[in-house]
């Protein structure tokens, strides 16, 4: 049962990484593509989640945390360069 | 002393971390006391380093205490114990010149100059092939920032080229390692030659694959046609010091085809027996006519210099290539003289340049130099030398490769290059010469006097091509003794340390970490 | 006594000046005189044993690795040349004390004359072949050196640089020569060579040796076509010209070949080169040196002549003519050398020495005027001078060959014809200097020379008279033991008299005298006639070709080595392929034996995705901005990938690194133009593609083979003892740390140069901010937006805390120090970005260079550690402890190590990031925005 719930989860999560690589490919504006890697992020730390769940272990969860944590400094910094060009100020 | 291997590795190391921190981080003169003063530390360690190996033989450091081939190994051989005294005496001098006024051009010298000793001696040190691709990696990011040193146009874009083509080396080292790795499954270098043996011929060819590749990796650190073509500009644009010390970084390149061409696919490696030879012949000859060709072009005494190390890099290989063990002394010797005379002329030609106003080191007609006599004796003295005229010890370099050239194709090919060469070169360094210290026009009342350090250091390098001469019995000896255990596959000696009981290894297939 | 004396006097005697110069000019040139002079009486001393027919001997080892002795012999033909080169030098150093003004220096000039003066003295003592070599080589460069004497003159520069690159050159193929012969021989010693005639004769190799030892000699001794560089090292003071080049250096040659008589001598190959070569060159420096105007170029060219006629007498083959020719060795060294001198004073006293302005001199110095003459009759040949003697034998000998069969007849006659030459350009000196009217425009009026300078001049030309009157009373014992050593033992029976009766040779003589006589009265003829030819300097002929040789060069260089930074890429590209692929070709199957693990959609997906990334990255690399985005999928994909297949340390390392490279890009992006113009052209594209593509099938065949073959690995080993010998459960981190902790300092090291090199580079580096976006948009105002502030800071306490986590756990679980201080670091960048470096700046007050050598520091004191316990550097330590509340927990040293990984991380990536971001200014320009 868990199985089929992960199986099909993972199917989605893989259909959204390839929509979402559509929208970074397409754009057409900058945040659009910004926010398309973000997602992208967040589809990456369902999958490694989904992966952990599947394989009965919690040793891909500090990945996923990380993922987290540093999509979201990534995200940051690239809404920061197209704002000010200076990350750093 | 047990731990003398790794003394050449761990005294630079400390060296450069303390002198990043304070007290010695806010001075220039507490920093240039304190790194002579190691250097000077580290030339007598590398003399009693190259005592011991000489008169107790090769000398097994075992990090960690976990045993070759699974741990990582200092073997220091009589190779590495020469290859260290050698760059502890050269580092010596590059950094008695730079104290002078050359390190206060940029931030960070002295540390990083350490930091360059360090790569340098672990290279030479190591008996693991990964951790030779780490000390690549700390040599090379300590040369590219060296490089800059004194910043400027020139330097920035000939580093630009620098780094980049290092950078491709280095994946390229990375990749031949994972394929030697996955084929010999160790990275002790003993290992592997014990191991090249039996492949199967699946395993040769990809094994095969991974050794010219490094030998791609290594003739572009030596700077062998047809990699070489960083080589000049870089080297002639760089700080007289920095440059001074790149007289061992080419060396580094043609040490480690000793190593992993001799050692690893030398005589007893079956059908990966000398691989490298085939090529190494015509690209060592090539190279030398490129160098030579090089000289002849130079517009200015630096770049010559530049393309003299490209030379003395084919005539090395050539030396390598032959095979014999006769030839491998001579190119040890090679080395040593190449090595100390390329470092003094870039001493030398930075004083010549400063002196001379905006010609630089060009070879046009300019104000006369400040201090005509001592410059013109060091360059005269170093001049013969290159050009391999007696009593210098050129000369005897010359006569060791000619010798060693045995056989009648042998010396069809090595003699009358070798003897050409040598007249390219009289042409060359007279016309340089003569123009430098004679064509010259005006007055010259500016400038300062000679600094006292720097012609100490230029004396200590060029003191270096005599002192190779009058000793020549000696020193020949050792790099006989040298060049027979090159040759000789000799199982790794034991360990003076204590090492760590390893569990005896699982038969089972094996499995993934964790 | 010691033989070693005789060389080292000399050699010693180069410091002399440096000492003596103060003290004067008298005392400095006899001081130096004494170290040679004390060296000729040594010489002189051993003279009774050689007339006794003994050579002397002495060795010391030196280098056996090369077979170099230094070795000394003396016998005959040493003691010959030893008196010449001593005896002369002693009169040249006198002659040049007078000769050279004050504005010469003088200690200069004696440190090159004595420095040349041992190097002569070491080639003929020398009982090394190497060591001969050595001195023959030094004499190249002291001749250099005393030709340059005045350097500021180009002449000067330039005829020392022809003279140096000729006699170099022969230097090196006598080299060649010398180690070719101790090839065939087995040995470079002296003796032992002269006793293997026979092995070299009959030695396959032998034609090449003797040609290469005689290039040697040919170049040294001016013989033609390598005669060109003599005239030119005329520019030489004049000293300098009589000693090397008349009385000594120029002997050098004829003294090899001499040396070398017994073992290359006496074959048809030697007969032809050497007495063709010596015929031609006897005959061209005659004719040339009659139309020479200046003084010297005169005797230079009859130098030449001179060295012709003794390598034909060599080369005959015939121990008479041997003899001879040794004969006219001293006979020659004697009156050249006083000519020259005699030609100096000229030049000297009257500024001149062109012929055209000298005349009738005899007024002016009617002494020196005699002298000259006498040795200009002793170079003509007239009897009762030595001259004459030599050539006689000469006439003899010329008859008793059969050089060219049939046609043998036309060689006296050739001899008779350049004696003849030699007759006029001795008479022209005579009577062109001395007499023939008055002087043309001389710069000064002529006079006698000083007293002491004319003592050489009359000691030179005493012993011609007194050799050419009385031969057998004075030279003949000389002539005798030389014979002996260069013949091997075995001296002809010859009659040194002034009168062998009436006989053929004295009619060529005769023959020769009406005929130079006859020459000279017709020579405005022969000047005319010789004024057709075009006569192009030698001089300029070798700076053209060396400048041609440098054109070609250079133009060989800069097409080779253009600059281009694409090319040198391309290059080692095309190596990797060539060395990476032609094994492949011999690999008949690309997959191994090794079972494949089975493929999953989502693998698939994520590879479909990583390869699409990666190719638009490529695609679209000029857009920058948008090939970083595509890059961070590539980045975060791989991550992904290493999670997918076990292993998680990795996942771990590669996001955080993918992080901290992309705010690195970031960063350095605003810097760079916001997209880049095309730079190569369609064709050099899909050149690039070509190799690209190939080195991609190539790499990837290389994994596809690595990987299916079965492994069989040291990893084994680091996976039973991780638990057991390293204290942890983790094997990746437990190699970082433990098993190859040595790498990851190195690793560390690394990564804190990169970041002091960045620092090096940019500290001083400012650069303006543009001051709209790349389309053309205003930047927003506000530059710390208050959401992402609160965000950060509420941010850096749970990474900091995430990052103690991983670090702790990090010897039993995924993590450790690197991804740690990764961490650490983007938590703390987040607070730049967010906040802006004026926040920071109170806040953080630490040296961030202090993170790193502590980190390096700390890292390598844990390695240090092990010292204390006996253990190699490195070795790691660890236990279990329990405490109450916590329970079991364990101590390793390896986190200790980790600690410093850690910082020296946190310190690199913080020294790179923060300086990245103060390179711009903190104001904005508002008035460009506005625009």
């Amino acid at each position: 049962m868990l199985n089929i719930a992960i199986t099909i989860a993972a199917v989605l999560m893989c259909l959204s990484l390839m929509l979402n690589l559509w929208r970074l490919f397409k754009g057409p504006s900058r945040p659009d593509r910004i926010l398309a890697l973000d997602t992208m992020y967040i589809n990456s730390i369902a999958l490694i989640i989904l992966f952990g769940i599947f394989s009965r272990t919690t040793l891909y969860f500090e990945a996923a945390l990380l993922i987290a944590m540093l999509g979201f400094v990534s995200t940051a910094a690239m809404c920061k360069y197209i704002l000010r060009g200076d990350l750093i100020e | 002393m047990l731990h003398l291997p790794i003394l050449p590795i761990l005294l630079p190391m400390l060296a450069a971390a303390l002198m990043l921190l304070p007290p010695l981080s806010q001075s220039i003169t507490r920093q240039r006391l304190f790194a002579v003063t190691i250097m000077i530390t580290l030339v007598i360690v590398s003399v009693w380093l190259l005592l011991t190996c000489h008169q107790q033989g090769t000398q097994l450091y075992v990090l960690g205490g976990w045993q070759p081939p699974f741990g990582i190994a200092l073997v220091a051989d009589r190779l590495s114990a020469l290859m260290v005294l050698l760059t502890a005496i050269l580092g010596l001098g590059a950094q008695l010149y730079a104290c002078a006024g050359d390190d206060k051009e940029g931030m960070y010298f002295h540390p990083l100059f350490m930091f360059q000793m360090l790569g340098v001696n672990g290279a030479f040190l190591t008996g693991d092939i990964f951790n030779l691709f780490v000390f690549f990696e700390v040599l090379l990011i300590a040369s590219y920032a060296l490089l800059i040193h004194g910043g400027g146009k020139q330097k920035t874009k000939a580093n630009v080229h620098y780094v980049i083509l290092n950078l491709v080396g280095s994946s390229i080292f990375l990749f031949a390692l994972g394929i030697l790795y996955g084929t010999l499954g160790t990275l002790n270098i003993q290992d592997m030659a014990m191991k090249v043996v039996s492949l199967n011929e699946q395993q040769q060819a990809l094994t095969k694959a991974g050794g010219l590749l490094l030998l791609v990796v290594f003739g572009l650190k030596a700077a062998l046609l047809p990699l070489h073509f960083w080589l000049p500009k870089t080297y002639a644009a760089t700080s007289a010091p920095v440059a001074a010390l790149f007289a061992i970084m080419t060396k580094i390149g043609v040490y480690s085809i000793l190593r992993v061409h001799m050692t690893i696919f030398g005589q007893d490696a079956g059908a990966l027996a000398h691989m490298a030879i085939p090529w190494l012949w015509p690209l060592a000859l090539l190279t030398i006519v490129m160098g030579t060709i090089g000289v002849l072009a130079s517009p200015g005494l630096r770049l010559s210099i530049a393309n003299l190390v490209v030379v003395s890099v084919g005539t090395l290989l050539l030396a390598v290539a032959i095979q014999r063990e006769s030839a491998t002394s001579a190119a040890l010797y090679y080395m040593i003289h190449s090595t100390f005379i390329t470092g003094a002329l870039f001493l030398i030609a930075d004083m010549i340049t400063k002196q001379r106003g905006k010609a630089e080191d060009r070879y046009v007609i300019a104000r006369p130099l400040q201090n005509p006599k001592i410059l013109g004796i060091a360059f005269f003295i170093a001049a013969l030398t290159v050009v391999g005229m007696p009593p210098f010890s050129g000369f005897v370099s010359k006569i060791l490769i000619l010798q060693a050239a045995n056989s009648m194709r042998e010396t069809l090919w090595v003699w009358p290059i070798l003897l050409l060469i040598s007249l390219v070169f009289l042409v060359a360094l007279s016309r340089a010469g003569t123009t430098i210290f004679w064509r010259a026009a005006g007055d010259n009342t500016q400038g300062k006097p000679l600094a006292p350090l720097k012609c100490i250091a230029i004396a200590l390098l060029l003191g270096a091509s005599p002192v190779l001469v009058i000793f020549g019995g000696p020193i020949t000896q050792y790099t006989q003794l040298t060049a027979a255990q090159l040759h000789s596959k000799a199982p790794l000696p034991n360990s003076k340390l204590p090492i760590k009981k390893a569990k005896e290894m699982p038969t089972g297939q094996s499995h993934n970490a964790n | 006594m010691n033989l070693l004396w005789v060389v080292l006097l000399p050699l010693i005697g180069t410091l002399v000046p440096l000492f003596t110069e103060r003290f004067g000019r008298n005392i400095c040139a006899f001081c130096v005189a004494l170290l040679p002079a004390w060296s000729l009486i040594l010489v002189l001393m051993y003279a009774p044993d050689i007339f006794n027919g003994q050579a002397i001997r002495q060795t010391i080892e030196w280098i056996p690795a090369i077979g170099l002795e230094v070795s000394f012999r003396l016998d005959g033909l040493s003691l010959l040349f030893l008196l010449l080169i001593l005896g002369i030098g002693l009169l040249v150093i006198l002659y040049a004390r007078y000769y050279l003004s004050l504005k010469d220096s003088m200690s200069r000039f004696y440190v090159y004359l004595m420095l040349f003066m041992a190097a002569m003295v070491g080639i003929v003592t020398s009982n090394n072949l190497i060591q001969l070599w050595m001195f023959w080589e030094l004499t190249s460069i002291s001749s250099f050196l005393l030709i340059s004497f005045w350097s500021h003159k180009s002449e000067a520069r330039k005829g020392a640089r022809m003279a140096l690159t000729v006699t170099g050159a022969g230097g090196l193929a006598l080299l060649a020569g010398l180690l070719l012969i101790g090839r065939i021989v087995g040995s470079y010693d002296l003796d032992t060579v002269l006793a293997s005639s026979d092995i070299i004769h009959a030695h396959a190799a032998y034609p090449v040796a003797l040609i290469l030892v005689l290039l040697g000699a040919f170049t040294k001794s001016a013989q033609f076509p390598f005669h060109f560089w003599l005239p030119h090292a005329m520019a030489a003071p004049t000293p300098v010209s009589a000693y090397l080049h008349s009385a000594t250096m120029v002997k050098a040659g004829i003294f090899l070949m001499a040396r070398f008589y017994p073992v290359l001598a006496g074959t048809d190959l030697w007969f032809i080169i050497v007495s063709l070569t010596g015929l031609t060159t006897l005959l061209l420096g005659a004719y040339i040196a009659l139309f020479k105007h200046d003084l010297k170029g005169l005797l230079a060219y009859s130098t030449i002549s001179h060295l012709g006629l003794i390598t034909l007498l060599l080369g005959l083959n015939s121990p008479l003519a041997a003899v001879a020719a040794i004969f006219h060795i001293i006979n020659h060294a004697t009156f050249k050398a006083s000519l020259f001198m005699a030609a100096g004073i000229i030049d000297h006293e009257s500024g001149s020495r062109d012929m055209r302005q000298l005349n009738g001199l005899w007024q002016y110095m009617p002494y020196t005027a005699t002298l000259a003459i006498v040795a200009a009759l002793a170079m003509a040949g007239v009897p009762l001078l030595n001259g004459f003697l030599s050539k006689e034998m000469f006439f003899a000998e010329t008859l008793n060959q059969s050089v060219l069969g049939s046609l043998s007849w036309t060689i006296p006659l050739l001899a008779v014809i350049g004696a003849a030459f030699s007759v006029a350009y001795s008479l022209r000196f005579i009577h062109d200097v001395f007499f023939n009217g008055q002087p043309v425009d001389l710069p000064k009026t002529p006079q006698e020379p000083p007293r002491y300078v004319r003592i050489p001049v009359e000691i030179l030309v005493a012993l011609c008279l007194l050799v050419g009157i009385f031969p057998a009373f004075v030279v003949g014992d000389l002539l005798h033991i030389a014979s002996f050593a260069v013949l091997d033992h075995t001296v002809p029976v010859h009659n040194l008299a002034i009168w062998h009766g009436l006989n053929l040779p004295l009619l060529m003589s005769f023959m020769a005298m009406v005929g130079g006589v006859i020459l000279y009265y017709n020579r405005r003829h022969l000047f005319e006639f010789q004024s057709h030819f075009d006569t192009t300097d030698a001089k300029h002929i070798f700076e053209r070709t060396i400048q041609s040789l440098v054109k070609a060069a250079e133009s060989i260089t800069n097409t080779l080595e253009n600059g281009s930074l694409q090319r040198y890429v391309f290059t080692l590209l095309l190596c990797t392929l060539v060395m990476g692929g032609l094994p492949l070709i011999e690999l008949t199957q690309n997959s191994g034996t090794r079972a494949s693990i089975p493929l999953d959609g989502v693998t698939i997906v994520c590879a479909l995705l990583m390869i699409f990334s990666a190719v638009a990255t490529v695609i679209w690399h000029r857009r920058r901005f948008l090939a970083l985005i595509f890059l961070s999928v590539v980045g975060l994909i791989v991550s992904l990938t290493f999670a997918k297949f076990s292993a998680p340390d990795l996942a771990l390392t590669q996001l955080s690194v993918e992080i901290v490279t992309i705010i690195l890009l970031l960063l350095a992006l605003f810097f760079l133009p916001q997209s880049s113009l095309k730079e190569s052209s369609n064709r050099r594209l899909s050149v690039d593609l070509l190799v690209a593509g190939l080195i991609g099938c190539v790499i990837g065949t290389l994994c596809y083979a690595m990987l299916t073959t079965p492994l069989n690995t040291m990893s084994d080993f680091f996976i039973a003892n991780s638990k057991t010998g390293g204290g942890g459960t983790n094997v990746v981190n437990v190699i970082l740390v433990d098993f190859r902790g040595f790498d990851t300092l190195g690793e560390i090291i690394v990564l804190g140069i990169a970041a002091l090199g960045i620092f090096k580079l940019i500290a001083n580096m400012r650069i303006a901010i543009p001051a709209r976006d790349d389309k053309g948009r205003a930047w927003s105002n506000d530059p710390h937006p208050m959401m992402l502030e609160v965000v950060s800071q509420s941010l850096l306490p749970l990474a900091l805390l995430v990052s103690a986590y991983i670090f702790l756990r990090g010897h039993n679980m995924p993590g450790g120090g690197f991804i740690a201080g990764l961490i650490t670091s983007v938590a703390i960048i987040q607070q730049y970005i967010a906040h802006g470096v004026q926040w920071i700046k109170p806040r953080v007050t630490i040296d961030y260079q202090w993170i790193i050598a502590s980190g390096i520091l700390i890292a390598t004191a844990t390695g240090l550690g092990s010292w204390l316990f006996g253990q190699a550097f490195l070795s790691t330590w660890f236990d279990y402890f329990s405490l109450p509340w916590i329970g079991k927990f364990e101590l390793a040293s390896a986190m200790l190590f980790d600690l410093g990984v850690y910082l020296t991380v946190v310190g690199a990536v913080m020294l790179i990031l923060a300086n990245l971001g103060k390179l711009t200014t903190s104001e904005r320009l508002d008035i460009q925005e506005n625009n």
